[in-house]
């Protein structure tokens, strides 16, 4: 299995350098590889390198990395293949802040810090409605989820009808897209203490996600404490979910599919599992944004939009064939 | 030894157990019988510290186990439930081993040799040695059941408190495993079964807990608590007693004594 993830690794990192060769100007692997090892050149090749093509591979590599280990946390939390990042409501509840802040004349670049900001909140909320006892009720969690998102959707549908005479519906309908286009190292390094505090946060829960593999209450004579997992891994999987929204706004699919590909290739074990779903949803992300930045050129597709593109056949062939793992 | 005392449980709003107290010396095995719904389990699960009590304590080894945290109380007891939990893409192996969570701190993620040891004796004393990389999902519900008996022992715990051990198996597999049972309370482990077999806990238990309309109503060695008329009182059937030639007792319902004599 470790040769199978070390596999991973390596297509991981091989699609990244080769997303670094995709755009307006055409630039050798040898000159791309040479302004990587020399990050200090001021040459026109490094700037756009190490300003333009690295920012975003990054930015869609770390998009890619959370959503898919957010999505691998909470199925394996829920024992539930069909639950995806976006359960937590932090994707609807940035939608509606964000749909509002626009229309209310907030500067697009504050967007992503509100989106940030308000997918928390909202994950808070859903949190406190599926809360029973101690810990987190499965099927209350998913209900909340799924009634909070809908409500919020409308919230968002109803800014875009109030915002159809001017120019904020386009901003609202971009974003909900799903786009990491104008994205700097900035904003991936804001998202790091972040995302470093999610798997803090779940790394001492990793054992006890693979206790669960055989259901709440055996892994409770075992001695899992469940609530406090159930806490840990919530809280992580919205953080997760939140640095996503808010270094490319809405990104589906990434979340439900790529853990599956991830049991396929690795098994269910955890420990094994975050890492493998980590790897392929880089590789799946920046693919695709290299896709979204060529078929079209000098245009972009929104990656979201590519993303459910690929996302939908692939979840219905994975859902057909019947075979998926818990 | 696991000690009870004054116990009352509740499930929802409704009060199962009114005031138990019982105890189970170390080295013996415990069969609590009676009719369905009467609180066996939900006794079981708070003895595993599983089900807040209403009232009253439970102590194993002079530790109150409410006050022991999951883990430690994990160590001490092992529960095995009467659930057949459905497992998708784990080997038999994957689900005995998930039974060491309890003995590695959460940064101790590798498996042992100690692991590695208890999983493959666990696995041998049911008699399911051949099937550990089988996936567990492919296996009879008679299988599961040994492979989940299997996980309770791999826990490697001085008490064992199993609900219906012997649901889903066959008569010689039944039979089987209520020795190994006794023979581990012989080997100084204490033994909890949650039976509906009364000719089970007559054979094999050292002493039987007969629970009826939310009560202990019987407790004692099998021959006086089984000879009792309260047994027919609880089940609300009249019960006839044969003694065998070796001295042990069997019960049946007098109607199926009567079929069988036929």
């Amino acid at each position: 299995m470790m040769l199978r993830l070390v596999s991973l690794a390596i297509v991981a990192i091989a699609a990244m350098f080769g997303a670094l060769l995709v755009g307006g100007t055409p630039i050798s692997a040898h000159a791309i590889a040479s302004a990587l090892l020399h990050p200090r050149e001021s040459s026109d090749i490094a700037i756009i390198v190490w300003q333009l093509r690295l920012p975003r591979v990054c930015d869609v590599a770390f998009v890619g990395a959370v959503l898919a280990v957010s999505g691998a946390l909470l199925q394996g939390l829920l024992r539930n293949p069909l639950v995806d990042p976006y359960l937590t409501g932090v994707s609807a509840g940035a939608a509606a802040a964000i749909a509002i802040a626009l229309l209310c004349g907030v500067a697009a670049v504050a967007t992503p810090a509100i989106g940030f900001g308000a997918g928390l909140a909202t994950a808070v909320l859903v949190a406190a409605l599926a809360r029973r006892g101690g810990g987190l009720d499965p099927q209350r969690l998913i209900l909340a989820g799924v009634s909070l998102s809908a409500f919020f959707s409308a919230i968002v549908a109803l800014a875009i009808v109030s915002a159809q005479s001017s120019n904020y519906a386009s901003a609202i309908i971009a974003w909900l897209a799903g786009s990491p286009a104008g994205r700097t190292w900035h904003d991936v390094a804001l998202c790091v203490p972040y995302a470093v505090l999610a798997a803090a946060l779940v790394v001492p829960a990793v054992p006890a996600l693979n206790a669960l593999r055989i259901g709440e209450a055996q892994a409770r004579s075992v001695g899992v404490n469940v609530e406090r997992v159930q806490w840990l891994v919530l809280a992580s999987a919205a953080l997760f979910a939140a640095c996503s929204v808010e270094l490319a706004g809405m990104i589906g699919f990434v979340g439900l599919i790529v853990p599956h590909a991830g049991r396929r290739i690795v098994g269910s074990d955890t420990r094994l599992l975050l890492p493998a779903s980590a790897l392929i949803g880089i590789t799946l992300c920046v693919i695709a944004d290299a896709v979204c930045r060529t078929v079209a050129a000098p245009a972009e597709i929104p990656l979201g939009i590519l993303l459910a593109f690929i996302g939908v056949p692939v979840f219905l062939w994975l859902f057909l064939r019947g075979r998926y793992a818990r | 030894m696991i000690a009870v005392r004054g116990v009352s449980l509740c499930a929802g709003d409704h009060r199962v157990l009114e005031e138990v107290s019982l105890s189970v010396e170390t080295g013996t095995v415990l069969a609590v019988v009676g009719p369905n719904g009467v609180g066996k389990t939900t006794l079981l699960r708070a003895v595993a510290g599983l089900h807040s009590l209403e009232s009253g304590s439970i102590a194993i080894d002079g530790v109150d186990v409410a006050s022991l945290p999951p883990r430690a109380r994990a160590r001490r007891i092992a529960f095995l439930g009467a659930d057949d939990t459905p497992v998708e893409s784990l080997s038999v192996r994957d689900v005995v081993g998930t039974a060491r969570y309890t003995h590695h701190r959460w940064w101790e993620w590798r498996e042992t040799s100690a692991d590695a040891s208890a999983i493959a004796t666990a696995l041998a004393e049911v008699g399911i040695g051949t099937l550990a990389q089988r996936e567990f999902s492919t296996l009879s519900s008679g299988e599961r059941r040994n492979a989940w008996i299997a996980f309770a022992l791999a826990q490697e715990t001085p008490a064992l408190l199993l609900d219906e051990p012997t649901t889903h198996l066959d008569l010689h597999v039944a039979q089987r495993m209520l020795a190994l049972l006794r023979a581990l309370a012989r080997a100084g482990r204490t033994v909890v079964c949650a039976l509906h077999d009364l000719n089970e806990a007559a054979a094999y238990a050292d002493t039987v807990a007969l629970f009826g309309s939310g009560r202990l109503r019987s407790f004692g060695p099998p021959d006086v608590v089984l000879s009792s008329p309260i047994v027919d009182e609880v089940y609300e059937c009249p019960v006839e007693r044969v003694r065998l030639r070796d001295g042990s007792l069997r019960v049946y319902p007098s109607g199926e004594r009567t079929a069988l004599e036929r």
